[in-house]
């Protein structure tokens, strides 16, 4: 079977949609004829997944305005506030979640999350949510004495969103951690015991459904680490492979791995050829079977126009990937 | 001994409206209301006959070179009547923004489309879709104006090769990298777009401006600080390098809003950026606004030390004056805060220089300017707080008298 496809995050909005959401804005545009485009280009986006043969279905979560916002959203003990922090060294930014008091699992709407009445009868439908130790790292807490009780909490949280999520159908979800890879505003980075509570937090997470789950790397390179994350007890690992020093990941694995193989912060679409030839030597590297081709992060660092062509470019190198088998 | 603490401005003003209609369509005598009054205000003797020739003009072209001429003289005047020593080029009335106004300027470059910043927020991001070169001058047109019309000092801010690469796609430049490795391959194609970058566009520009008469360069690199990494602040040091070889004019770097780490990273590299006579960087956004010299009341210029400590030898422009929206209190005799602004008062200007002092060691070394451009300000707010700066520059020359 060829490699899987998949979204890695945050889909990038059309120019019509991003005109509309400026016009809003300026109370120029109503609310309504909004919503109406988030919803015609949610189902277009649902559309081509299926057309490109995507096993997984995600909503590209058009509407998210940053990769933090619903979780913090729906967590008592944590405030939004209105500081905006730069996401890692993008010219991006999300707001930062403020904790002040102890993490729980608020009331959860799974419409902050997905867009649950367009998902309704596809196949497999993925979400992508922060993990819990790049949440922790990109909050600010002003309650927790100690950092360990703020991780599991926030774990111990997620875990029931998550819960409450697969209620809707949801059948597999993206941790993000990018923080295990890259913190490009920290001194001291990628301490062994910081690690070990990272990954616990994660074991927290997935304890229930652990074949759920896919830990996603980006911005950074996976191989220090990769070692300790294919120890996890999940159903694949995903690596930004226009990050890592790939020629330094020596393990073999049974896991699926999840290849970050086009760039979702670069506006050149990939060769499909390229893109298979360079899975095929890292299959061959690692003796890996099981592959998912993927975007390295969220696609909307790219115009829209940009990150269809990818997917495209993907789904193509996974059928010359498969043939050359 | 020259002047104590002079003045400058940093970039951008806002636009009046005038200025922006008069780009797109015929103005009216009405359309020209506000800028009659400023006239008064800033001393424009020749308004009348300015506005006349602007309203009654039907040719597009002239009518925009005039408009663009005219706020021009405008933002020059402001800042001469607010005191400040070094006007820059009138508040870059003739840019569109300091990057779309470049990426308009190159061959093998185009708007690609926008892109999500935050919320309903977007930013319109370039990519080079070939070898790319400068297609027109960029800033030399303006620069001739600000000349015609500048009666103080003048500099020109220029946005900086890193920063160009940094917000735009690579795109032609990873295409036709060689390597196999991605993570190999995305390298060698930012290194060779920014070399292009320098040698196609930012030198031959900065060749221009100089034989335009042009004596000090402002190379506005806020990008520098996203990516504290050895291996991209070498980068952007070899770029800087490579960028002011061989010109003889004053060279200053301005970066502000550093991201999380603040400055400490580019506080490491700032010696071995050749030619740097000044660093222009944003402090009073992060500092308090309450008076006193004390390490406390001025922790918002502690990262200054990181500098100092570096070796940095050269200038400092100083941020004293906050540029955007403020929520904060204000304590008495530090300023006034009306509304989303903060007027300081030159009693806090003043202080806030002084304890740069003793940081850096040497006043002569301190010039005092906003924290960035003024653009997010109005006019009115702009100039109370250019006029209180250098009130403020002044209390503090005294004290060295």
């Amino acid at each position: 079977m060829s490699p899987e496809i998949q979204l890695a995050g945050i889909h990038p909005r059309s120019e019509k949609l991003i005109e509309l959401t400026r016009s809003y804005e300026r109370a120029k545009t109503s609310w309504s004829q909004v919503e109406v485009q988030f919803e015609q280009e949610t189902k277009e986006l649902v559309k081509l997944q299926k057309s490109l043969g995507f096993r997984h279905i995600s909503d590209g979560a058009l509407g998210w305005q940053d990769q933090l916002r619903p979780i913090s959203r729906s967590l008592k003990g944590v405030e939004s506030g209105t500081r905006y922090s730069r996401w890692f060294d993008t010219n991006t930014f999300y707001q930062k979640p403020i904790v002040v008091g102890k993490i729980s699992a608020g009331e959860i709407d799974p419409n902050d999350f997905l867009r649950t009445e367009l998902l309704t009868g596809e196949r497999s439908p993925k979400i992508t949510l922060p993990g819990p130790y790049t949440f922790s790292q990109l909050s600010e807490d002003k309650h927790y004495e100690n950092y360990p009780d703020l991780l599991s909490d926030i774990a111990i949280a997620e875990r029931e969103i998550i819960k409450r999520l697969r209620k809707e159908g949801v059948s597999l979800f993206q941790l993000s951690e990018p923080c295990l890879v890259y913190q490009p505003y920290r001194e001291l980075f990628r301490n062994e015991s910081e690690v070990e509570l990272a990954l616990n937090a994660i074991r927290s997470v997935v304890k229930d459904n652990p074949e759920e789950f896919v830990v996603q790397t980006y911005f950074g390179d996976v191989a220090p680490i990769f070692p300790k994350l294919l120890d996890l007890p999940v159903r694949s690992i995903g690596i930004d492979l226009f990050e890592t020093n790939v020629s330094s990941l020596s393990e073999q694995t049974s896991k699926t791995l999840v290849l970050g193989v086009v760039d979702s912060r670069e506006s050149y679409v990939e060769d499909p050829y390229w893109i298979a030839d360079t899975a095929r030597k890292l299959s061959e590297q690692l003796d890996v079977q099981n592959l998912v081709f993927a975007s390295n992060s969220d696609l909307k660092f790219v115009p829209q126009g940009i990150a269809n062509q990818k997917l495209e470019a993907l789904s193509k190198a996974s059928q010359l990937f498969e043939a050359s088998r | 001994m020259s002047k104590l603490f002079p003045v400058q401005e940093i970039g951008s003003l806002a636009k009046p409206k005038w200025r922006t209609k008069g780009l797109r369509q015929p103005l009216s005598s009405q359309d020209l209301s506000e800028a009659e009054e400023w006239a008064e205000k800033l001393g424009i003797d020749d308004f009348h006959d300015r506005a006349k020739n602007i309203v009654k003009t039907c040719d597009e072209k002239e009518r925009a070179k005039e408009v663009l001429e005219l706020s021009t003289l405008y933002g020059l005047r402001l800042f001469e009547t607010a005191g400040v020593d070094n006007d820059g080029v009138g508040g870059e009335q003739q840019r569109v923004e300091m990057y779309e106004h470049v990426i308009k300027a190159v061959q093998g470059m185009y708007l690609l489309g926008h892109v999500h910043s935050f919320d309903y927020k977007y930013f319109n991001k370039g990519v080079a879709e070939s070898k790319i070169s400068r297609k027109h001058p960029i800033y030399a047109p303006e620069f001739s104006d600000v000349k015609k019309y500048a009666q103080r000092a003048v500099k020109v801010p220029i946005t900086g090769p890193y920063t160009l690469m940094d917000w735009s796609f690579s795109g032609y430049y990873v295409q036709k990298q060689g390597a196999s490795s991605p993570k190999t391959r995305k390298i060698e194609a930012k290194r060779e777009f920014l070399q292009d970058i320098v040698e196609q566009v930012v030198r031959p520009e900065i060749r221009d401006l100089v034989n335009a008469g042009a004596s000090w360069i402002q190379i506005d690199e806020p990008a520098v600080t996203t990516h504290p990494e050895p291996q991209e602040m070498e980068l952007f040091v070899e770029a800087w390098n490579e960028t002011v070889r061989g010109f003889s004019c004053k060279f200053s770097d301005h970066t502000c809003y550093p991201s999380e780490i603040g400055y400490k990273v580019l506080a490491e590299y700032a010696p071995k950026l050749d030619k740097c006579d000044q660093l222009a960087l944003e402090f009073a956004n992060r500092d308090t606004s309450r008076l006193g010299v004390d390490e406390s009341s001025r922790e918002g210029y502690s990262d200054l030390k990181h500098f100092v400590d570096a070796g940095f030898s050269g200038e400092f422009g100083l941020g004293v004056a906050h540029v955007h929206d403020f929520t904060g209190n204000v304590s008495s005799g530090a300023g006034e805060a009306v509304g989303r602004d903060l007027i300081e008062s030159p009693e806090l200007v003043r202080d806030r220089l002084l304890y740069a002092t003793k940081i850096v060691g040497n006043p002569a070394k301190i010039w005092a300017n906003p924290d960035c451009g003024l653009r997010t300000r109005t006019w009115d707010v702009s100039f109370a707080k250019l006029a209180n700066l250098t009130k403020g520059a002044e209390l503090a020359r005294e004290t060295f008298e």
